[in-house]
């Protein structure tokens, strides 16, 4: 469904702002995409107003602000993306590791390349109707997708990613082509194919290649230049080969069941996902599974001190 | 004192041979008339102001030297509306600039005015019982919420640093970035040139369920820390310099991280070393090396040099060839009657997100576009006319900031209600119906619920953009949420059918709530269900089928499986969600919290402080004087 509150500028261009002088370009690019808005404003105004009859400048006026933003959307692409090809002619964007630090060159042109894209990506992300301005913006700046694939729900970098048909990134993912850690800047191609499910809440890392018919499950992890074989289910942190995916397939609408022993399923999880226990509790936790069987021991029954120190090492 | 529903009185009797009869179990009560006004002064005086420079910018040189002016060509060849024109973009720069600097000013007017009568400080508020401490820190938030949504999703996110700062409820320093993220508003403390990526989650305030406690600690973060996307770090946790986060690396309360160039990850998050970086991060060891010694590489020659070198070094270049891959995606060998129970079981969670962008749902919106619009023209000229057509009116400009807000209110409660008429009439030819259906077009249930999908979109998507964002609410109840208001769902994704909700239920920022899953090529709809006073929380995936029953919490960044049923009165933690201890009220605190170095396991002791007025003390009681009764 739609984007919380907190979250919603959507397509992931980076904040990050190398030198204070990117902004003259932002507002550049604000500017000259006003102008048009406002020359069609003024056709409007010429044609339709009247200030004894009304009624036609009224009645089609919400029409007229809906293309007048619409009309934003893609003078700010335009203009933007001729911006970009200057800029990407002065200095080509490419893969590597990078530095996080002002010397160095690449790190500086990814931040003014993001600071560009940012006016075009965010009103096209305020638009009410999600998805397709902001698929004609990735498909303007240099993400290969369809138009009909569903992007929006998630972050997603807007230069070296490519998309295969049919593929639904879920809510809060997270598909990057560029990370920052430490003082590393890692920028990767990342390539996703056709019919590819992403769990919501799953980062998938640059340099990521996922093939036909995989899923990854919601909140998990791909590591940098990681290859996820076709056909399978992928989960944990990092993802890991959890079963072969059948889920492709024809015919199986009544077989699809859920889960009948949860605890083999745990167990199952325990392996693949990164352990999150302290190996000091162990012993606490046998003696919780035992407490558990024991029906009569209630809530607020303080006889069982045990509970109190298990409870100590878990500050969640 | 204590408001309670008759039906929840009868609950808490029947609770009442549970031996905690004393325990007080108060409902927060939120102030809502304060809340009102003070966004009504922050509100006010933001938008007056550059509403003013606007409308008399407009109404004057624009109106009378570029609308008025009949010629195409001679727009651009008369000067003075050539200029007109070129200024008029800056205006509207400028009138924004004004408005975030005002909401600036005001919040930390009234932000100062709060810290004065109830200074913020670290330790624990009960949130059971009524405090003054408990308000104040309510207030805050909600105060913090608006400035702070302008700013980071605004035009301008790079002056979110200065808007924190200079309310005071951020110490962030120079150099540093915060993405965007669903906290990270007050009571943290960032040293300089940091990095912090998208949804990266620096949690001074917790809640343990509903009537559990706040943890209110400051966060402290060194400098040149930085963590990739969607960490999580607790309150009261201390990152010292140079420590690094690889993404999904997450903290509970209480942790140090020792920093000095360490790595950090998992879920939660250890030290990882060297072999596990490197294949984790697909680097060289020079490349480590190279972050070790940045100060080596700060000169700009060097560096140059560095490049030339590594340039000329080519790597050959992988090319995917998807054709040849494609035909044996699982050969011949499949036989579908011979599949486990297991090999189909839904033992993951996937996404809900649609499947497919349709243009064509764009000839639904015009008209609801069209006719909430109708609405809003039509009181903009009776509000405008006598501005319009005399000369200058004070009043015009008095009223705009109110006029704005409730013309905002209007056109979305106009969307809500055209779309709710659409939808009624989509119901009534194809009802909503659980069960397993394939998502392919073709399939009438899947295509009936995208249909669904996508118009609910419009007025949630509104009302969640609009200033108060918790009002969607009403929108989810018109949907077909079944929800009372006491539950906030403005910070989720969350489908908006087959969920029902009881009382105050608190779902935590970015969690995503789904009764639809997308697996492979089937779409699976099964109803949710949480009980009353079940608490949700930050990040966490719950899946289609799931039952929280009553006054159970599930930590931060877990998931559920497809139709999980959750214990009442349990905490819940983990992928998928296990019990992990019993959910407690907050009069069984304990005096001491465990402080842990992440890096070496160590744990310490500390107390800490329970913020509440003198005279609510006595409520409080030592954990042993409870254990001997």
């Amino acid at each position: 469904m739609s984007v919380p509150n907190t979250m919603r500028v959507g397509p992931f261009t980076s904040t990050v702002l190398v030198k204070k002088r990117y902004i003259t370009f932002y507002i550049f690019l604000i500017w000259i995409s006003v102008i048009p808005i406002l020359l069609e404003f003024w056709v409007y105004w010429r044609f339709l107003w009247h200030p004894i009859r009304p009624v036609h400048f009224y009645t089609f006026l919400p029409l007229l602000a809906f293309l007048m933003y619409i009309t934003l959307v893609f003078s700010s692409i335009l203009f933007a993306k001729i911006l970009l090809i200057i800029i990407n002619a002065i200095h080509k964007p490419r893969e590597g590791v990078f530095l996080r630090i002002p010397a160095d060159r690449d790190y500086r042109y990814w931040s003014l390349r993001n600071t560009i894209k940012r006016w075009p990506i965010w009103l096209a992300h305020r638009f009410p109707f999600p998805g397709f301005l902001d698929n004609v913006c990735f498909k303007t700046f240099g993400v290969k997708t369809k138009i009909s694939n569903s992007l929006f729900e998630g972050w997603v970098d807007t230069e070296f990613i490519t998309f295969g048909k049919d593929v639904v990134v879920g809510q809060g993912a997270i598909v990057q082509s560029a990370v920052i850690i430490g003082n590393l800047l890692i920028i990767r191609k990342t390539v996703i194919e056709d019919e590819v499910r992403i769990g919501s809440h799953a980062i998938i890392m640059p340099g990521t290649h996922i093939e036909h018919n995989c899923i990854l499950a919601a909140n998990s992890v791909t590591t940098v230049g990681q290859v996820l074989e076709r056909g399978y289910v992928y989960a944990g942190i990092p993802a890991k080969k959890f079963k072969r995916n059948y889920f492709f397939e024809d015919g199986l609408e009544d077989k699809i069941g859920h889960v009948e022993d949860v605890e083999a399923l745990r167990e199952k999880y325990e392996q693949i996902y990164t352990k999150r226990y302290d190996k000091l509790k162990l012993k606490e936790r046998r003696e919780l599974k035992r407490e558990k069987k024991e029906e009569e021991k209630k809530r607020f029954d303080y006889a069982a001190d045990e509970w109190e120190e298990f409870d100590d090492g878990f500050n969640i | 004192m204590v408001k309670m529903s008759e039906e929840e009185k009868e609950s808490e009797l029947s609770d009442s041979d549970d031996s905690n009869n004393e325990v007080i179990k108060e409902e927060v009560s939120l102030q809502f008339h304060l809340y009102i006004i003070i966004f009504a002064i922050i509100y006010y005086i933001s938008w007056v102001i550059p509403g003013f420079v606007f409308w008399l910018y407009f109404f004057f040189p624009f109106r009378l030297f570029f609308l008025e002016n009949i010629g195409f060509i001679s727009l651009f060849t008369n000067l003075s509306s050539l200029i007109t024109l070129l200024i008029m973009p800056l205006v509207i720069i400028g009138c924004y600039l004004i408005h975030i600097l005002l909401i600036g000013l005001t919040t930390r007017l009234i932000w100062g005015i709060t810290e004065r009568i109830s200074p913020s400080k670290s330790g624990i508020i009960p949130r059971n019982i009524r405090s003054r401490v408990a308000n104040y820190y309510h207030i805050r938030s909600f105060m913090i919420k608006y400035g702070k949504n302008t700013f980071t999703k605004g035009i301008f996110p790079w002056l979110s640093n200065w808007f924190f700062n200079f309310v005071r409820s951020n110490k962030i320093g120079k150099g540093t970035t915060l993405e965007e993220s669903v906290v990270n508003d007050k009571f943290i403390e960032v040293g300089r040139n940091c990095y912090l990526g998208v949804n990266t989650v620096l949690a001074s305030h917790l809640i343990q369920g509903i009537f559990g406690n706040i943890s209110y600690f400051k966060i402290k973060v060194g400098n040149n820390v930085t963590a990739a996307t969607m960490g999580g770090i607790g309150a009261g946790s201390e990152i010292n310099d140079n420590s690094f986060l690889l993404p999904f690396a997450a903290t509970p309360k209480h942790s140090i991280i020792k920093g000095n160039n360490s790595y950090y990850f998992g879920l939660p998050m250890r030290r990882i070393f060297r072999k596990k970086i490197m294949n984790y991060l697909d680097l060289t060891p020079k490349d480590l090396e190279m972050n070790e010694n940045i100060d080596g590489y700060k000169d700009k020659k060097l560096l140059k040099q560095l490049k030339e070198k590594e340039t000329s070094v080519d790597k050959p270049e992988e090319i995917f060839n998807n054709k040849q891959m494609l035909g044996d995606v699982h050969g011949n060998e499949i036989d579908l009657d011979n599949l486990k129970k297991e090999d189909l079981a839904i033992d993951f969670t996937t996404s809900s997100a649609i499947s497919r962008v349709n243009v064509k749902f764009l000839i639904v919106y015009l008209p609801i576009f069209w006719l909430s619009g109708l609405i809003v023209t039509i009181i903009w000229y009776w509000y405008s006319r006598a501005q319009v057509s005399s000369n200058f009116q004070w009043s015009f400009f008095f009223f705009f900031p109110f006029v704005l807000f409730g013309l905002l209110y209007i056109f979305i409660a106009g969307c809500l209600l055209f779309s709710k008429l659409f939808l009624i009439l989509i119901n009534l030819i194809h009802k909503p119906k659980e069960g397993v259906f394939k998502a392919e077009i073709g399939d009438t249930n899947y295509e009936f619920w995208m249909m669904r999908t996508e118009l609910k979109k419009i007025a949630l998507w509104l009302f969640r953009n609009s200033p108060f964002p918790w009002t969607d609410a009403l929108a989810f109840k018109q949907l077909g949420i079944n929800m009372d208001f006491s539950s906030h769902l403005a910070d989720t994704w969350c489908d908006s059918e087959f969920i029902k909700f009881g009382r105050k239920v608190l779902v935590g920022q970015g969690a995503t709530i789904m009764s639809s899953m997308v697996i492979g090529k089937y779409l699976l709809i099964k109803k949710v269900f949480f009980d009353d006073y079940v608490m949700v929380g930050g990040h966490t995936t719950i899946a289609p089928g799931t039952i929280i029953e009553k006054e159970s919490v599930i930590g931060a960044i877990s998931s559920t499986t497809f139709d999980q049923v959750l214990k009442p009165g349990w905490i819940y933690f983990g992928i998928p969600a296990r019990e992990l201890k019993e959910n407690k009220y907050a009069e069984e605190r304990r005096d001491v919290i465990i402080k842990r170095q992440v890096a070496e396991d160590k744990k310490f002791e500390m107390t800490y402080e329970v913020n509440i007025d003198e005279d609510k003390k006595k409520l409080l009681k030592p954990k042993k004087e409870l254990k001997q009764k």
